[in-house]
């Protein structure tokens, strides 16, 4: 049986590792933390936009078990907010648990709090990772979904510094890059001013915080929208995120509340003082990252040159998914990506030509656009996500942007894709 | 690919130090000038503490003017020291492998001399020293009964994350000539938790030097000539009879490499420990005294680096 090693256990990891074991593999996960999901225990927003096409291409190819949990976890359905149309906010206090128990139940190996250091490479294949307290494993294939982010020394080279995000550096360790361990050079994410990587956008206040009455409202209706003071709007700090499709006038203007189990800040990095001064929030308190008004982690300072059937260049045995593979944006993103690295990973280990996602669907152009834009110098400034900004103006351009369910199902049919991540190859 | 390295001083009070400055951080990508993060993580981020420190070094060692409380002319030329120093200090060089630098009141710095703690009293605030006079630095030393301290540093021993993990292990250490005196803070260390048998060699001493410390200790003592062949024979047989899974060799780096080579012939994955024989001079990783070429490191500085034992012995006793 193939052994296939997933290095990174956040939304792109759990994906990878769960079409790998369909497709027949004996799947191990690596998590760095005490914890699956990794940004998506403080993320939360699904099937915005044109997520909502993305989530359904992915159901339909047969990767629906994540997406179902999403679903069924979602505290508000069909939400619309600045920009953003249809939406569905999980519960991120529900999700972690029930996605290991998901993975458990599929017989897929997890080992948290260990952290990948290094790697053994012959020839241009790597034999093993080496895990922090020294011990070694052995793989077939290898799926890199570490992200992108951090660790704390470049979130204060090109960012505020630490500001204590979920992924919790100082407790568990940095990530470190795989491919630069192969000795593979890392792409650079840019800012339009030129300088590296990205704030994450979004940061969490607490709920039981708000005001009774703010409280019950976000509760009910899933958006609470406030007014920033005047003298408190700053537009310029819309340049700085990573999430392009919330870089709207409005979020600048506004305070747009969602409701995710916490209550979701689409601004980043607001100082508290000043949060303060709005009507509901006046003892409010931010519930990641914990310096939420100081700053948050900083992104993209690692992507993997891959192919579009996701495996990565010069090295024969190691796939990538997630921010990893992208300047993507989003749990959708890393699920479609890392989906494709799971299910390839099979068809590698046994010689077979690695499947390669159409155009004519969102996920699979998405992938390959992506992979065309980073080679160009503005593409380094550019983020994808189903969800708004470029990607999706592009989507609707040509005609790539659907929430009819049948008619994408009908497409993948057509496409012989349906239920392709379904197959057991081994 | 960058080889990371460990750096004993990497999150302690004296992170980040000089190196920091001149941007040869041992541990530190950033501050050795790489754009991103790579480093031996020791739990805490040295560039954000740079950082907060207004991108200066924290402070220093300092140089302690000490009282010798006693001198001991153990035998010819070898001398125990008991010095008093701050609770402060005898606490921090309790820590295995700790060592200090030494001078006579009145010689300029250039005559500091690193010594191996071999006890240290946290609570009345002293400390013991053992050493033989061998050269003009060591002649020196306790002409008056001052002497100056510069302190604590901690890379006396190499092999410490071997030593940090010993539970429930059968430890085997081998202790030759005033090397002996760095062992007794490894013995203290280790003698709950784990099964251990002394093998000490004289060497070129007339005694045994640490054996009235070791009184009331649950240790099997053997006493060999560890360059013997027959001192060689009985320590394969030790290592073979007792399951020894963890060695500490204390004595030269010709020591070190037959005592690796008996190893290897039985079981290379037995853990090792040894002394650090580097040559040190400034303890900081600045002044290159201590620096040995390894293949795949380049460069490294002895005082302050944690290096593989196997892989320094092969470099320097060939080129001895």
């Amino acid at each position: 049986m193939t052994k296939v090693i997933v290095i990174g256990g956040g939304w792109a990891g759990c994906s990878a590792a769960i079409t790998a074991k369909k497709a027949g593999g004996d799947v191990t996960i690596i998590e760095k933390t005490d914890m699956l999901l990794g940004l998506g225990n403080v993320g939360g927003i699904m099937r915005n936009n044109g997520r909502y096409t993305a989530a359904e291409e992915s159901i339909g190819l047969g990767a629906k078990e994540l997406f179902n949990i999403c679903d069924k976890n979602s505290r508000h359905k069909n939400v619309d907010f600045p920009g953003h149309k249809h939406a569905s906010l999980y519960d991120v206090n529900k999700i972690e648990p029930l996605v290991k128990k998901l993975l458990k139940d599929m017989d897929i190996k997890i080992l948290i709090c260990k952290r990948v250091i290094d790697i053994i490479k012959t020839k241009n294949k790597i034999a093993k990772v080496i895990l922090s307290d020294e011990s070694e494993l052995e793989g077939d294939v290898f799926i890199e979904t570490t992200g992108s982010t951090g660790p704390m020394g470049n979130c204060l080279k090109y960012g505020n510094g630490c500001a204590m995000c979920i992924l919790r550096c100082p407790s568990f360790g940095p990530r470190v890059s795989i491919t630069e361990r192969c000795g593979i050079e890392d792409i650079l994410g840019q800012r339009n001013n030129g300088s590296y990587g990205a704030f994450s956008g979004s940061c969490k206040l607490n709920k039981e915080t708000l005001s009774c009455n703010l409280k019950k409202r976000l509760n009910e209706e899933g958006v609470v929208i406030l007014n920033v003071p005047k003298e408190d709007v700053n537009l310029e700090k819309l340049d700085l995120k990573v999430c392009q499709q919330y870089s709207l006038r409005e979020f600048a203007e506004k305070i747009i509340l969602l409701d995710t189990g916490h209550a979701k800040l689409m601004t980043p990095f607001y100082p508290l003082d000043k949060l303060r001064k709005i009507k509901g929030l006046e003892k409010v308190k931010f519930e990641d990252p914990y310096s939420g008004g100081i700053g948050n982690s900083i992104r993209y300072l690692s992507i993997a040159p891959r192919y579009n059937n996701m495996k990565v260049k010069d090295i024969d045995n190691l796939l990538c998914g997630g921010e990893k593979s992208g300047f993507f944006v989003g749990h959708t993103e890393a699920i479609v990506t890392g989906s494709l690295a799971g299910h390839n990973s099979i068809r590698l280990s046994l010689g077979m030509p690695l499947l390669e996602l159409p155009r004519n669907l969102a996920s699979g152009d998405i992938i390959a656009y992506a992979n065309e834009e980073i080679k160009t110098k503005e593409g380094l400034k550019k983020r994808f996500t189903f969800a708004g900004s470029i990607y999706f103006d592009r989507m609707k351009k040509i005609g790539l942007y659907s929430t009819n369910k049948e008619e994408i199902k009908n497409n993948l049919l057509r496409l012989g894709l349906l239920n392709i991540y379904e197959d057991k190859i081994v | 690919m960058n080889k990371r390295l460990e750096c004993i001083d990497a999150g302690s009070e004296y992170c980040p130090c000089y190196l920091a400055e001149t941007g040869d951080c041992i541990t530190c990508s950033i501050l050795r000038g790489k754009d991103f993060c790579d480093c031996n993580w020791r739990g805490s981020c040295i560039y954000s503490e740079f950082v907060w420190n207004n991108h200066t070094k924290k402070d220093g060692r300092k140089i302690y003017s000490s009282k010798i409380v006693e001198k001991k002319l153990l035998s010819n030329e070898v001398y125990l020291l008991k010095i008093e120093t701050t609770k402060t200090l005898a606490r921090q060089l309790k820590q295995i492998g700790s060592y200090i630098f030494i001078r006579g009141k009145d010689m300029p710095h250039f005559f500091d001399v690193p010594m191996s703690v071999m006890e240290s009293n946290e609570k009345e605030g002293y400390i013991y020293i053992l050493y033989k006079t061998l050269g003009s630095k060591t002649k020196n030393l306790n002409l008056s009964d001052k002497i100056l301290i510069r302190g604590p540093y901690w890379n006396g021993i190499y092999g410490l994350k071997n030593i940090k993990k010993l539970q429930n292990n059968n430890c085997l250490l081998i202790a030759r000539g005033v090397a002996q005196s760095p062992t007794l803070l490894l013995i203290n260390k280790i003698i709950k938790n784990n099964s251990v048998t002394l093998i000490l060699d004289k060497g070129k001493l007339e005694d045994n030097l640490i054996l009235e410390y070791l009184k009331e200790k649950d240790i099997e003592i053997f006493f060999l000539d560890t360059m013997k062949y027959e001192g060689k024979e009985k320590i394969k047989e030790i290592l073979i009879n007792k399951n020894i899974d963890f060695v500490f060799s204390a004595g030269s780096d010709v020591l070190h490499k037959n005592i690796i080579e008996i190893i290897d012939k039985i079981n290379s994955n037995i853990k090792i420990a040894a002394t650090n024989n580097s040559e040190m001079c400034c303890g900081e990783g600045v002044c290159g005294s201590c620096s040995t070429h390894l293949d795949e490191y380049g460069s490294v500085k002895g005082c302050k680096t944690q290096i593989d034992i196997r892989k320094l012995i092969k470099r320097r006793v060939n080129i001895d």
